[in-house]
């Protein structure tokens, strides 16, 4: 069967957010207007211009039990709705196949203010603090929670995450990568996001008005979770099915840091991916929960991209639920998404609030052929709904909904994949700090024609992966031109992401005051910059997704790119893996007790590889270093569930199993393992143990943490370039990467001979 | 020109905005081929001054033209302080 033949259903939601506990709740204030805006109570706003929020009236032990952060609390909240919805219980068989998919952009904020009031003060900070602040955790814990034993996944595309989250479900099922997600977003509220867009001036001084006043937005909170399944594997358990969930699209601005395109390119180039890849025409949209956000930039360009691209339907519906919601970020998308699917399928759409007499003059003047559902609901029947979210970076995102699947007609054949270029930045041992560090300097970026007043924009994170990057694209002898910026896409994995321009914002805030934070340093603290730059250095305009799952995001990122390429949305990705080392991730692993003597030695780098299908490889002339002959993540929930450090024999060796089977290999043939080990006794002798089973004592296992250290993300995608160069060079005709994340998560790539 | 205002400011760019000293000069345009600041680096400009010379550069109504260059910036700051 061509593989997006396969059709995907919505079986389950869970939602919580400033309008209500539960997906009922939240829809029925949706419809009749219910504001979940008041003023701020989580800290003190006396010092700002703003006093508003949109926050969530439940305690985290109300949400979960106690031991999470907000983020997750949140998201366990959400996805416990929907496991139910779907009717499954978590400790059935059902359950363990499920994976989790969510969304978030700021995190474990909640945990980062707390850890970093101690450490200012001089106290010593709480490690269970420390382990929850990296966006790593969160699916992870939630999946742990609930018993799920499917493959996970945080993605952090700041404001676009929560949509992201369930494009990817779809990818995954459709790729036969698994059966069944839960999918969506969770974020809290926190200090940190509030100083950030405070110190913008993108708040608005009292609720937001978006496609209305929009003189900015009013932060949220919540969580929005899907159950987004196979039609088989639904039909099968005998579900509930709301309604069909028919394609995507993710694009990238390449244009700012924060700002939307003026000309809505980038938003109109999401849309018309979403309508493409779900086999529809622009006219069978119905309804669009759009971003909405109330902020002139958005508004102003999302109105432009809305009535240009949908000017020959005479039947589009808009509205924005963040007026009543507030602007919830990673979960944004994923909260709209419910709303959606709830409007879709009761044929009753939320409006957009917040309108007086004399606004809605001014609204019906400026809506061209869109009906902007202002104040009252909409009843209308409708088949195709759609939901939209634009976030930071330049990320866009779309997917559709339908309760008709029978339009549904693309094909999409299985791609042979290539590494065809190499980007390494790794670090070399320095004697002061004990950790490898890598060298970066402007002369360097200078050469690739990156300026200075672009580059002093980039924290350390996002050098590494910008210059990576670029030395990939030259590897390759790939030149981004307007015929193919939007062809080529982003993957990038990162275990800690930008923790030190999120500490030391924290840090700045707790000290000056949540009035006094950087406008500047901001727009760095979330998860996608690096690869928002990498976009706008570039002019890389396709697929832009980041991971944050672990040391093993690495080689995730490969999987994902690999993903994005067999749906035909583009031909060319650049995977990459990317950590930093600075005295705050020293700070951090010290504190967790993971570096120094006798453990691991941190690293830092950023390792890009080009992947190419077949057709554009061929057309290129292009090198092959390898082919990709097959990928897998798998998890296992057996053991003690409350550890999120666990190893897993069975899953790491499932990995493995699977990629052999998709490559057609067998155990015996392959000749070298690239190996995760990082000099922590347990982990390496863990490793050593589970390839003999598997291989017999023959195995060549290459590590390469010895000599670069612990980059995390890096080193996975390090093993996984080396790999690709080693088999180019003649050295052996396959072989496997592998590497491991949190909650006993595994990633596995066989490479073979091009 | 009051070097020590433009010294304070220039070090207070290089600082917020991560500007390589060798590279501006009082004269530099800020926001032009130069320098290249955009929007947001004007937020922390204005912040950055409020911080340093207690002036509100945004309330007092510094245009354009006013943030084109230190120098500029530092005829308003010093046409606006308060001793």
């Amino acid at each position: 069967m061509p593989m997006n033949e396969k059709r995907c259903v919505i079986t389950g939601l869970g939602l919580v957010c400033a309008i209500g506990n539960n997906t009922d709740e939240c829809f029925e204030s949706a419809l009749t207007g219910k504001s979940g805006i008041a003023d701020v109570k989580s800290f003190d706003t006396s010092a700002c211009y703003s006093h508003k929020g949109a926050e969530v009236d439940s305690t985290n032990e109300q949400l979960a039990n106690g031991k999470y952060d907000r983020t997750t609390a949140l998201g366990i909240k959400a996805a416990g709705e929907a496991l139910a919805d779907a009717g499954i219980d978590k400790d059935s068989e059902d359950a363990s196949d499920i994976g989790v998919i969510l969304g978030s952009c700021i995190a474990g904020a909640a945990c980062v203010e707390k850890y970093y009031n101690a450490k200012v003060k001089g106290e010593k900070g709480d490690i269970d603090d420390l382990k929850a602040m990296p966006a790593s955790a969160i699916a992870g814990n939630v999946a742990d929670y609930y018993n799920a034993g499917g493959i996970t996944a945080n993605i952090v595309n700041a404001c676009a995450a929560g949509t992201l989250s369930v494009a990817m479900a779809i990818d995954l099922i459709r790729g036969g990568k698994g059966e069944i997600f839960l999918a969506g977003g969770c974020d809290s509220f926190s200090s940190l996001a509030y100083a950030g867009f405070h110190a913008l001036r993108a708040l608005a001084p009292s609720d937001c008005s978006p496609f209305n006043h929009s003189d900015g937005i009013t932060l949220g909170e919540g969580a929005g979770v899907l159950v987004v399944e196979s039609y088989e594997h639904a039909v099968k358990r005998g579900a509930k099915i709301y309604c069909d969930v028919l394609g995507s699209g993710v694009s990238s601005d390449a244009y700012h840091i924060t700002a939307p395109r003026p000309d809505g390119e980038g938003q109109m180039s999401v849309i018309t991916r979403a309508v493409n890849n779900s086999g529809l025409k622009f006219t069978d949209i119905e309804y669009v929960n759009a971003h909405g956000t109330g902020t002139a930039k958005n508004d102003e360009s999302e109105f432009l991209s809305l009535n240009t691209v949908f000017a020959d339907n005479k039947d589009l519906s808009v509205s924005s639920t963040k007026s009543m919601t507030g602007h919830c970020l990673g979960a944004a998308g994923a909260i709209e998404a419910v709303l959606t699917v709830k409007a879709l399928t009761e044929g009753k759409l939320p409006p957009t609030t917040g309108y007086s007499e004399e606004d809605l003059k001014v609204l019906a003047e400026k809506s061209g052929n869109i009906n902007f559902i202002a104040n009252k609901p909409l009843e209308k029947d409708i088949k195709y709904a759609m939901s939209n979210s634009f976030a930071f970076g330049g990320n866009n995102a779309s997917i559709v909904f339908a309760k008709d699947p029978n339009l549904l007609n693309l094909t999409c054949p299985k791609q042979e994949l290539y590494v065809t270029g190499v980007g390494i930045v790794s670090g070399e041992f320095d004697e002061e700090s004990g950790s490898f560090v890598a060298k970066l300097d402007t002369d360097t970026f200078k050469s690739y024609g990156v300026k200075s007043a672009f580059l002093r924009k980039l924290d350390r994170l996002s050098q590494l992966q910008l210059l990576s990057g670029l030395k990939a694209l030259e590897d390759a002898g790939v030149t981004v031109t307007s015929e193919n910026e939007g062809i080529i896409g982003i993957c990038i994995g990162t275990n800690d992401g930008p923790m030190t321009e999120i500490a030391n914002f924290q840090k700045g805030i707790i000290k000056d005051g949540i009035d006094k934070g950087s406008a500047f340093a901001f727009p760095n603290t979330v998860y996608n910059a690096a690869g928002g730059y990498l976009s706008i250095a570039t002019g890389i305009k396709g697929y832009n997704v980041t991971i944050a799952n672990g040391f093993q995001s690495g080689l995730q990122s490969v999987c994902a790119a690999a993903g994005a390429i067999m749906f035909g949305y583009e031909s060319i990705m650049l995977a990459s893996g990317t950590d930093e080392c600075t005295d705050i991730d020293e700070e951090m692993y010290a504190d967790l007790g993971l570096a120094g003597e006798g453990k691991m030695t941190l690293g830092e780098g950023s390792v890009t590889c080009v992947i190419e299908k077949d057709s554009s490889a061929t057309e290129r002339g292009a090198k092959r270093y390898a082919k990709i002959a097959g990928f897998s993540s798998t998890r296992d929930t057996a053991g003690d569930r409350s550890d999120n450090t666990r190893l897993s024999e069975a899953a790491l060796t499932k990995a493995i199993e699977n990629v052999l089977e998709e490559g057609g290999v067998k155990a015996s043939d392959v000749k070298c393992i690239y190996g995760f080990g990082n000099g922590i006794p347990e982990i390496d002798s863990f490793e050593k143990e589970a390839y003999k089973k598997i291989f017999g004592d023959g195995i060549e296992v290459k590590l390469v943490k010895k000599d670069f250290g612990e980059a995390r993300a890096a080193s996975s995608s390090l093993q996984f370039a080396k790999l690709a160069q080693d088999i180019y060079e003649g050295k052996f005709e396959n072989g496997i990467a592998v590497s491991y994340g949190t909650s006993a998560l595994y990633s596995a790539v066989l490479l073979t001979k091009a | 020109m009051n070097n020590e205002i433009a010294e304070k400011i220039k070090g207070m760019l290089v600082e917020r905005l991560r500007i390589p000293e060798d590279e501006l000069e009082y004269d530099s345009e800020l926001f032009g081929e130069d320098i290249g600041l955009d929007s947001i680096d004007s937020i922390e400009i204005i912040v950055g001054i409020e911080n340093l010379f207690g002036v509100d550069i945004s309330g007092a109504g510094a245009t354009r033209e006013d943030f084109r260059s230190i120098e500029t910036l530092t005829a308003f700051v010093e046409a606006h302080k308060e001793d």
